[in-house]
């Protein structure tokens, strides 16, 4: 008799019912998307944040940074060390191999431009298809890790192997515009290259030509060797554990060294990447990789705050809805406690109904959620939200919350009334 | 006259009367508004407050001479002067000298600490930053090089460009790491570099301006205008990269406050439609008694329009609550007001609520009185 007393009231009351699923609906797909971008958000700018460039760089041991600031290259001591070309690869072999987004090998040289002046060449990898250790293709290089730079002319596809890509700067004082043949001088040998595009990074790199590691191998005679690497890897803003292990990997305990080294810190990530390319070190870049945390941090949390007080907010507006169509069933539950029914069933009735009838509601905003979440996904950041199984849980316990938290308060009242005055229609 | 006061009591009388049932619509009106004020108010604020956060990177605008040389101080006071000051996080002026320590080459560096440290926020100095003019930070290289820590003592020796060879000892106050070239320099006020190198002009100025890049290029041009000793340059990769995350950010923002805003326009619109159902005996008497259904359409919208005025200013007031929370606890910062939030929420709520009443009014209006007096 009860159920079919239920069935009847979701049965018979057609436009009642479907107003309340419909609006349990909304919110629980409103909860469902917000919960869904808010826990991928991290991941999805993380990415974005990846257009500031790499944040670790990898210098064979015993190399100094003098290089860069008094030219001294050749033969100085300070900047004769390179690593293998050979063991790029393995950098994707890390425990943190899927946190590593893009990385380019440079080879630094001075070489002369036209049998004239001084000029920085930097061999890279501009498009490289890649064969890795674990049977995967990736492709990498600069074209991706420097999306700043302002390109006239083109970038260098794969194949090219005597073109040249020269900083503004560099053509600005030579003249040299995209077309132009340059001939690149490196101890008494010579090649000409096509310069296929003149970039404007608005920094140093603009007084440098970037020609294929390959070509730039061959002119300086270095064959299978790099000078530095630039590694873009997605990574956990730094706490006080990463900060301690940055000092000294050694001085933590073993269980905190288990933490601390499965976790993607930029420190964690650097101590792999040494473990793999013999001879090497991995410093985080400060500037990059800092103030990556700082804003992870912040959207993270500014996503956490809206999604909390805009859950709240259509809980309460949910609540409200469940409380003004209870209220408008006076007169029903007038009419059961006239014929004899105990408060207890009526109330179980009620709550039975609204009930089966959120948990509707309910499973069609979940999935509507999900679709919602796909929209945000595609149009921000144009890639999928991924759907987190913790999130069905969250939104059934909110439904069901939100529902009993919006009719128990009105069911009370109504039984406080008495069913003589509720049927005479005041 | 007559007509107007009666309405008005009938429309008060309503909203009174039947207080717990407008209490709910009433509630309904103003988390809808709330939610509404609350996130576009984010919306707005978002370029302004993340931008702060951005200027974390350091550095988004240098100054250069223009022709050879160096900038000279004036100058670079001149173009200092053109950024707002409000704008400006950190404004540090260097100066570099390639100085000897231990017979090992270095540069020096003087700068003014503290726009250095606003400047580049993502130092990380072991020890603490000089205070006083015999205190050098140092970069980790050169720590490793000459084996020293905080506290240690070191003689610089060099050479300026006229000729003149200078000397000085400094105490160690902290080593720097950046992970870039700043690990191979030391750092010192202008007025300790200027005490033992003598006089000089400025190479480069690092300005960290929180303004986004349209407003940077300006004021780039209006500096190299306004002094013609200094070429200001963007720093792409920061200014670029901001425009590209920041805008990203602003869409996401964007479109859950669309999504969340629909739904609660949905909520709003079904609680109005469910507490004027519940009023058809009400139009069927007054029907019955021979008003015409354009007047009760008037009485319904203007209830309508009521709640939905009081339910939007309680909701501006509710939403730049909950957009100042939000500001305070992410950014640690306080929310700009936007007076033009307003009345643009009361619209909003009056519309929503009154589009909402209007069709279930129109549906009661058009059924037969005696039915629904009968109770169908």
């Amino acid at each position: 008799m009860f159920w079919r007393m239920v069935r009847g009231a979701v049965f018979r009351q057609r436009g009642r019912v479907l107003m309340i699923a419909l609006t349990v609906a909304l919110g629980a797909s409103l909860a469902t998307a917000m919960l869904g971008v808010m826990l991928d958000v991290g991941d999805k700018v993380n990415r974005e944040l990846k257009t500031y460039g790499a944040n670790i760089n990898v210098i064979p041991k015993g190399a100094s940074l003098l290089g860069d600031l008094y030219g001294v290259e050749d033969g100085s001591g300070v900047s004769d060390q390179y690593l293998p070309e050979s063991e790029l690869g393995s950098i994707k072999t890390i425990f943190w191999a899927f946190n590593i987004v893009d990385f380019a090998p440079y080879l630094d040289a001075r070489a002369v431009l036209n049998g004239g002046g001084d000029v920085s060449l930097t061999g890279t990898w501009f498009d490289k298809r890649l064969e890795l250790p674990t049977g995967e293709t990736l492709v990498t290089g600069v074209r991706g890790m420097k999306s700043w730079w302002d390109v006239t002319g083109e970038w260098l596809a794969p194949g090219d192997t005597h073109a040249a890509m020269v900083g503004s700067a560099v053509a600005e004082r030579n003249g040299l515009i995209a077309g132009d043949t340059i001939s690149v001088g490196y101890a008494g040998r010579s090649v000409d290259f096509l310069v296929k595009g003149v970039f404007d990074a608005g920094g140093s790199e603009d007084d440098r030509i970037f020609v294929p590691l390959g070509a730039a191998q061959e002119l300086t005679g270095r064959e299978g060797r790099v000078s530095r690497i630039e590694v873009s890897a997605l990574t956990t803003p730094d706490n006080e554990l990463s900060r301690r292990a940055a000092q000294d990997p050694q001085s933590l305990s073993v269980k905190d060294w288990e933490t601390w080294y499965c976790t993607a810190y930029v420190s964690a990530i650097c101590y792999q990447i040494q473990e793999v390319i013999p001879g090497a070190i991995a410093k985080p870049i400060r500037q990059v990789a800092e103030s990556e945390g700082a804003i992870l941090e912040k959207t993270q949390f500014l996503m956490l705050l809206i999604t909390v007080l805009s859950l709240a907010g259509s809980a309460l507006g949910i609540s409200n809805l469940v409380t003004a169509s209870v209220m408008e069933r006076s007169r029903e539950i007038g009419l059961l406690k006239a014929i004899g029914a105990h408060n207890s069933p009526v109330s179980r009735l009620v709550l039975t109904e609204t009930l089966a009838i959120a948990a509707i509601g309910g499973a069609a905003g979940y999935f509507a959620g999900l679709g919602f979440a796909q929209i945000i996904g595609q149009t921000v950041f144009g890639s999928a939200v991924e759907p987190k199984p913790m999130v069905a849980p969250i939104v059934a316990v909110l439904v069901v919350a939100v529902t009993l938290a919006g009719s128990i308060p009105s069911i009370r009242l109504l039984l406080s009334l008495r069913p003589a005055e509720v049927l005479h229609g005041r | 006259m007559k007509r107007q006061t009666m309405y008005l009591r009938m429309i008060t009388s309503s909203l009174v009367r039947r207080r717990s049932r407008m209490i709910v619509a009433l509630l309904a009106v103003a988390i809808g508004a709330t939610i509404l004020s609350g996130l576009v108010t984010i919306y707005y604020d978002i370029p302004r407050q993340m931008g702060q956060e951005f200027r974390s990177y350091g550095a988004n605008m240098i100054l250069t001479p223009s022709g050879g040389g160096r900038i000279t101080p004036e100058d670079a006071a001149r173009a200092a002067a053109l950024i707002p000051p409000e704008n400006a996080v950190g404004i540090a002026p260097y100066r570099y000298e390639n100085i000897k320590i231990n017979e090992q080459p270095f540069i020096a560096a003087g700068t003014e600490l503290e726009g250095a440290r606003g400047a580049s926020p993502y130092w990380f100095v072991s020890g603490r930053w000089p205070e006083e003019t015999g205190e050098a930070l140092i970069g980790q290289e050169v720590a490793d090089i000459i084996g020293i820590g905080p506290g240690g003592v070191f003689t610089l020796s060099g050479i300026t460009a006229d000729g003149d060879g200078f000397k000085g000892e400094f105490t160690v106050s902290g080593v720097v790491q950046t992970g870039g070239a700043e690990e191979a320099f030391v750092f010192m006020s202008l007025e300790a570099l200027g005490d033992i190198a003598g006089g000089g002009g400025l190479d480069v100025v690092e300005c960290s301006v929180s303004a986004p890049q349209t407003e940077l290029e300006e004021l780039a041009e209006r500096i190299g205008a306004g002094t013609p000793g200094v070429t200001a340059r963007l720093v792409r990769r920061v200014t670029q990269s901001e425009v590209t995350v920041l805008s990203k950010l602003q869409a996401l923002v964007y479109l859950v406050t669309a999504v969340v805003l629909m739904l609660t326009m949905i909520c709003v619109a079904t609680t109005m439609m469910a507490v004027v159902a519940e009023r058809r005996r009400e139009i069927g008497l007054k029907k019955a008694l021979g008003a015409p259904n354009g007047e009760i359409i008037r009485e319904f919208l203007g209830e309508g329009l009521l709640l939905g005025g009081l339910g939007g200013l309680l909701g501006a007031i509710l939403g730049f609550v909950f957009a100042h929370t939000v500001s305070i606890n992410v950014f640690g910062r306080p929310i700009l007001f936007k007076p033009l939030l307003v009345p643009v929420t009361m619209l909003v709520s009056i519309a929503v609520t009154g589009l909402s009443c209007l069709l279930p009014v129109r549906r009661a209006t058009d059924v037969d009185p005696a039915i629904v007096l009968r109770g169908e």
